[in-house]
């Protein structure tokens, strides 16, 4: 019997749930709507070397980083010379301004090993604010905060 | 000199190189586009099968978020949804094979009293409006009312549909989504973002709006159920889910309700009162419907213009006939969105249109 529950069981999306857990972006929802999250996202493997998104392009989804590394490059407009300015762990997350507006990326995104990424699109945070404001409300706060002290940092550091 | 025609030259061949990475796709998909087209009688079941599958899926995506592997979910619903189908069958098996059994035995005398109805109306026309003789109203009325039980028939071959599409639908919702999610890993990268946008896009437009009508066309069927028992009209469960599926279409559930129950009241009663009442509780059907179904369960589905909803069944009738007609909004639905997302990418990827700034972006960051 007990096996039977054992087959009928995706021990994956357990997983996947204590890793939504850990993400900042979605501290303060219960694990239990954190399933609803969970369907909202879209799964994508990138293979090393692959580019997720290229500086200039019109930024539609926030990615979270299952698994892998990816790194973040910003050509400089006057050196024609692009630099690595960030390198993603799994549990972080990149390409957080495409959920507030369509604007073009401010950086290229490429993946340095094989990497699994959970993207959240715009029209699905949309419809997590409209249908479960409860989960929306505590996403757009921890964004609003997360955006709050990268905008900080980057200020401090110029 | 020479160096310059050397960089033209390797220019060239990369394009070449570039164009010919297009080439088996374009072929395949060319192949699989004649393979349909010569095999398109087979088509039309697949068709309905993947309608169907795209409409059960969220359920199974439902359970397979929490924890429940696909096969399982997938055969769980099966058992269930059989099992719920076999229990009402069996529940409506009773009234419903006799009143279609009475409607046949019926069917004949109806027709006669019908057309005996409508020639004494043509007969008094004639005589008042004589230009009307020239319409032949009498013989084209006979040639439709002929044509009734023979159309009834022809519905039959729809019967072997409703075996072989449910059939079809378990394979592609057990296999369907990893064959997506196949597809979605090996478009290329850099598209990946785009095409995911632009699917998920569609697919919450069309799926709100399905979902809405099914809710909305399930309630209507109840409401006119208990409504027509009510009213003590004969052949209820028939008319009930003939106005469910026909208000699948907008506008004519309430139409078709009004127009085969007041028929069926007319010979049943053979009184001016129960069409009357019959009348206004579909008027009151259509209004609940327009006040208070539609805004509750189609809040989130796509706002069409009734002239529009108009245009798309016409159209779907020029095209495909009933099923044209079924289908026709659907189909609206994601052409709206598709120009809806092409406008909008010409506005944000060639900037035909500069975004409002939301607040003065000049203040600093305090």
């Amino acid at each position: 019997m007990f096996s039977f529950f054992n087959r009928l069981y995706d021990k994956d999306i357990l997983f996947k749930l204590v890793f939504l857990k850990r993400i900042r972006l979605f501290e303060g929802i219960k694990k239990r709507s954190l399933i609803h999250v969970l369907e909202n996202l879209q799964e994508r493997t990138y293979l090393k070397g692959e580019t997720i998104f290229t500086q200039g392009d019109i930024g539609r989804a926030l990615f979270l980083v299952f698994s892998g590394k990816i790194a973040l490059s910003r050509l400089d407009s006057a050196t024609q010379k692009s630099e690595t300015i960030a390198e993603v762990h799994p549990g972080e997350f990149f390409g957080e301004m495409a959920l507030l507006e369509e604007m073009p990326r401010t950086a290229t995104a490429c993946a340095l090993e094989e990497t699994r990424v959970f993207m959240l699109f715009k029209v699905k945070l949309e419809s997590l604010l409209f249908a479960r404001p409860k989960i929306g409300v505590v996403i757009a706060l921890q964004l609003a905060k997360i955006m709050s002290a990268r905008l900080r940092a980057y200020l401090e550091k110029n | 000199m020479k160096a310059d025609r050397i960089n033209r030259c390797l220019s060239l061949v990369s394009m070449k190189k570039n164009y010919s990475q297009y080439l088996l796709p374009v072929i395949l998909a060319l192949a699989g586009l004649t393979f349909l087209v010569l095999a398109r009688g087979a088509v039309f079941p697949f068709i309905l099968a993947a309608a169907l599958a795209y409409i059960l899926n969220p359920v199974v995506k439902y359970f397979e978020a929490r924890g429940i592997k696909r096969s399982y979910a997938v055969t769980g619903l099966y058992l269930t949804a059989g099992a719920l189908i076999f229990f009402v069958i069996y529940l409506l098996f009773h009234s419903l094979s006799f009143e279609i059994e009475a409607l046949q035995q019926s069917w004949p005398a109806y027709a006669q009293r019908i057309q005996k109805f409508l020639t004494n109306l043509n007969t008094t026309l004639i005589n008042n409006y004589p230009f009307t003789a020239a319409l032949k109203m009498d013989e084209k009325l006979v040639r439709y009312l002929e044509a009734v039980p023979p159309f009834l028939l022809s519905l039959l071959p729809a019967l072997a549909l409703m075996f072989a599409v449910p059939f079809i639908t378990f394979f592609m919702l057990l296999g369907g989504s990893s064959l997506i999610d196949y597809l979605l890993d090996h478009i290329p990268a850099k598209h990946a973002e785009l095409v995911l946008h632009i699917a998920s896009r569609i697919d919450s437009s069309l799926g709100n709006y399905l979902r809405g009508i099914l809710t909305e066309a399930f309630i209507i069927f109840l409401i006119a159920f208990i409504g027509l028992i009510a009213l003590n009209l004969n052949y209820a469960a028939f008319i009930a889910i003939l106005i469910g599926v026909s208000s699948l279409v907008p506008y004519l559930g309430a139409i078709v309700g009004a127009v085969v129950s007041s028929i069926v009241a007319y010979f049943q009663f053979e009184a001016f009162m129960p069409i009357l009442k019959i009348l206004i509780f579909f008027a009151g059907l259509r209004f609940a419907d327009d006040w208070v179904i539609q805004p509750y369960v189609m809040k989130k589905a796509v706002k069409l213009n009734p002239a529009v909803i108009l245009f798309a069944l016409f159209a779907g009738g020029e095209l495909g006939g009933i099923w044209g007609i079924v289908f026709s909004i659907p189909v609206t639905c994601v052409i709206k969105e598709i120009v809806q997302i092409a406008v909008e990418l010409q506005e944000t990827e060639f900037r035909w249109k500069p975004k409002p700034e939301p607040t003065r972006i000049s203040i600093p960051y305090t």
